[in-house]
């Protein structure tokens, strides 16, 4: 299937949801809840915590369906309201009572610049920088950028305070772009073979 | 939980209780252990009585009951035994309004489940092991009598319960209806102690391998169907004709007739005892009494 | 990790790159590293294709049952607006889904409040406005008759109590057996109803009597009674049947009302006097309830 075509059939469930389709519900469970409860595994290791995650994302969906406004993927969307329910669910487990606005990041319509980044064009050369990180760094990068979360989310996510999110995500940005720039200085081409997606 | 195996699960010593001048229960005496036990008797015999004082519902004149090594008597006790406890009563009111889900929802707050993702988490789970999943929405005035059964035993469940009462769960069951309940209880983890009352024979045999007969507030049994069967044996006769002097007799779907009966009637060949033959004896001779 | 798709032909995004099978079973597992895990999620975001293979690798047992409680969830009521303000109000969950369950919130019955009420407002109007003829001798400064109220005094704190009593008499709770039962304490589920069935019934009659043509604390003086008579009612439930408690605590209102009202000084009813004795009252059941309150534990 083309994505344009999937993406169709991705706003056709939600208008179905927003009229209180129940089987438009269970549609748009059955293509996404697989992909999102992985995606959520990799950031909260307990199981039941993901598992009450995923069932709120899909839960905030059929009561505030109407809040997509089209432009952009329904995934990013559903992304955007899933890693909120996540932090949510890791604060109840956690003990915290503050409960955050549910309200997914407009996905963006324009592409921005870290995306086409992370999307493989500059790929090989990134990937090296970034693993040159350490995971402390590399973790409050792919929180703050990848799940476009703020400083205080991506701190209950983390299990840090807000102040070292904020300080590790400056030291990763100046690290990367050092890393960078040394790299295109240096090297007409990268000195190890393309690291993900390279062949083996 | 931990159990002695050496000791019952539940005990009762004594158990008596009146309503007015009618005896239901008198001086009953009864274990009970895991797995299923069938209580049978005819309406009246005290079977509900019995079971609504176990579920600590009703409170007996005289006598005792441990459930677990808990006293109902003791506060603190009843709602520990009541934590463990899933009952179905006999006439099961619903409130009418409520949906299957909303319904469940609202017995699972009542056994102090109160995290409403954890009940979602319940309510899920009996619905698929009683099949209704597709009725969650359903209101509960627009369901069969059939499935109102499969609801209150869903309510039952609910909490995983180490003692399950069920007052008259088969009533308004079609046979197919009851094999899948049996396959229901016999799947039930942690191995409950489960107790059922039924005025049918033939549910006993089906569902349960432990029968106690009650008949006007006595036990006048405690064992297996088998045994229960045997206790008619040598006494029972098929025959072509009428026996006026047996005990008991009644044309059976094979066109003969059946005796229950001390002497061989005229024509008559024995045969092997079923479970009902060995009931309607014991309840007989009690009516004799 | 091996190369995808033979559209590849370098490290360019777009429209002919895929995740290969081994990149999407190494995320799915956990074992993909840092810098691969995030092309991974970057790329879903955008490519379905890419998105159906990965949600095919997650556990289909795990996903089939999130899903029936999914649906559960959708099925249960969550209240809308009110649930939610009451929610964040500190209210629990729980307790608002019970008193939910509760007879005498149904909104029959507050019609029904509400239009017994509105009977006898206009009754008392209607006296008011000369339709018709006050037939008592006494005038307060500034208001008219004081008999004028007398039916709306005998009335609104025994539709308070009855609203109340809806709401504990078990032949109303068709699931009492199942509720006795339960662990959840019998005393709180009854004083949860109560509450909230106290408040339900006395916002019709506290408005009602501020519509009144009458003294301006009438509806404050109206609440002690009600609270009086409805603990009364509670307390004298664990000595006898509930109907004989709530009869008795309904006579015990009627009768001096009636009286007073035949005597020509309705009023007297609510008068500082009278507010001390049934502030007495509300104690001395207080106490008694909550003495005896295990007698709520049984079925």
């Amino acid at each position: 299937m083309r994505p344009g075509a999937e993406e169709r059939d991705d706003v056709a469930l939600l208008r179905g949801v927003r009229r209180g389709d129940e089987e438009a519900l269970a549609a748009l469970y059955d293509r996404h809840a697989g992909w999102l409860t992985l995606r959520m595994t990799r950031r909260c290791a307990m199981p039941d915590v993901v598992d009450h995650a995923v069932q709120d994302t899909f839960l905030a969906l059929w009561r505030q369906a109407g809040a997509y406004r089209g432009g952009g993927d329904v995934a990013a969307f559903i992304w955007g309201i899933g890693v909120r329910r996540l932090i949510d669910a890791i604060r109840r487990e956690n003990g915290a009572r503050r409960r955050l606005p549910w309200r997914a990041a407009e996905p963006a319509v324009v592409v921005s610049a870290e995306d086409q980044v992370l999307a493989g064009i500059e790929h090989g050369r990134l990937g090296q920088a970034l693993a040159q990180l350490s995971p402390e760094l590399r973790g409050a990068i792919e929180a703050t950028v990848l799940d476009g979360l703020t400083c205080a989310e991506a701190a209950v996510l983390l299990g840090v305070a807000e102040g070292t999110v904020k300080s590790r995500c400056h030291r990763a940005r100046l690290a990367l772009r050092a890393a960078l720039a040394d790299q295109q200085a240096g090297a007409e081409t990268p000195a190890h073979p393309r690291q993900a997606w390279g062949t083996s | 939980m931990t159990l002695n195996m050496r000791t019952a699960a539940i005990r009762v010593d004594g158990l008596s209780r009146r309503y007015g001048a009618t005896r239901a229960l008198d001086e009953v005496d009864l274990t009970l252990e895991q797995g299923i036990t069938g209580l049978l008797g005819p309406n009246g015999a005290g079977k509900t009585t019995l079971l609504s004082i176990l579920a600590t519902v009703s409170e007996p004149d005289a006598g005792r009951v441990s459930v677990f090594g808990l006293d109902p008597r003791e506060a603190a006790e009843r709602v520990e035994i009541r934590r463990r406890l899933g009952y179905l009563p006999q006439e099961l009111g619903y409130h009418r309004h409520f949906t299957v889900a909303g319904f469940l929802d609202y017995v699972a707050i009542l056994k102090e489940i109160t995290d409403r993702r954890r009940r979602a988490d319940e309510v899920a789970r009996v619905l698929a092991a009683t099949g209704l999943e597709r009725r969650a929405r359903t209101r509960i005035r627009a369901l069969s009598g059939g499935m109102r059964q499969r609801l209150g035993i869903a309510q039952a469940l609910l909490g995983r319960p180490d003692l399950l009462i069920l007052d008259e769960p088969t009533a308004g069951l079609d046979p197919e209806q009851r094999l899948r309940f049996r396959e229901l209880l016999s799947g039930l983890p942690g191995d409950p102690v489960i107790v059922l009352s039924t005025h049918q024979a033939d549910d006993i045999a089906a569902i349960c391998p432990k029968v106690v007969v009650l008949l006007h507030g006595r036990v006048h049994f405690a064992g297996t169907p088998v045994e229960l069967a045997a206790t008619a044996s040598g006494r029972v006769w098929a025959a072509d004709a009428r026996d006026p002097h047996a005990h008991l007799s009644w044309r059976g779907g094979d066109n003969r007739w059946r005796h229950i009966g001390d002497a061989q009637p005229a024509g008559a060949e024995l045969v092997t005892p079923t479970v009902e033959d060995g009931y309607l004896l014991l309840s007989h001779a009690a009516g004799a009494r | 990790m091996t190369s995808p798709c033979p559209d590849a032909a370098g490290p360019v995004a777009g429209a002919g790159w895929h995740a290969g099978a081994d990149l999407l079973a190494s995320y799915a597992a956990g074992t993909s590293d840092e810098v691969a895990t995030w092309s991974v999620e970057a790329h879903i975001t955008a490519c379905g294709q890419c998105r159906s293979a990965l949600s095919a690798q997650a556990d289909p047992q795990r996903l089939a049952r999130n899903r029936s409680v999914l649906l559960v969830r959708t099925a249960l009521p969550d209240g809308g607006r009110t649930g939610r303000l009451v929610r964040r109000c500190g209210v629990p969950d729980h307790l608002l889904r019970l008193v939910a369950a509760t007879p005498s919130l149904r909104r029959s019955w507050l019609l029904s409040v509400i239009g017994v009420l509105a009977v006898v407002t206009g009754e008392a109007a209607a006296v008011r406005y000369g339709w018709i003829r006050a037939s008592g001798p006494r005038r307060l400064a500034g208001y008219p008759d004081p008999e004028v109220l007398a039916p709306f005094l005998l009335v609104a704190p025994l539709l308070v109590l009855a609203g109340v009593a809806a709401a504990f008499l078990p032949m109303v709770d068709p699931a009492h057996r199942l509720a006795v039962a339960a662990p959840f304490s019998g005393f709180t589920l009854l004083l949860a109803r109560t509450v909230s069935a106290l408040a339900a019934a006395l916002v019709p009659v506290a408005a009602a009597a501020f519509l009144l043509p009458g003294p301006g604390w009438l509806p404050v003086a109206l609440l002690l009674p009600s609270l009086a008579l409805c603990t009364f009612t509670l307390a004298a439930t664990t000595v006898m049947a509930p109907r004989g408690a709530a009869v008795t605590a309904g006579a015990m209102w009627a009768l001096p009302a009636l009286l007073l009202a035949a005597s020509h000084v309705p009023l007297q009813i609510v008068q500082p006097d009278a507010q001390f004795a049934c502030a007495a009252v509300l104690c001395v059941s207080a106490v008694v309830l909550l003495a005896r309150r295990d007698h709520f534990e049984w079925g």
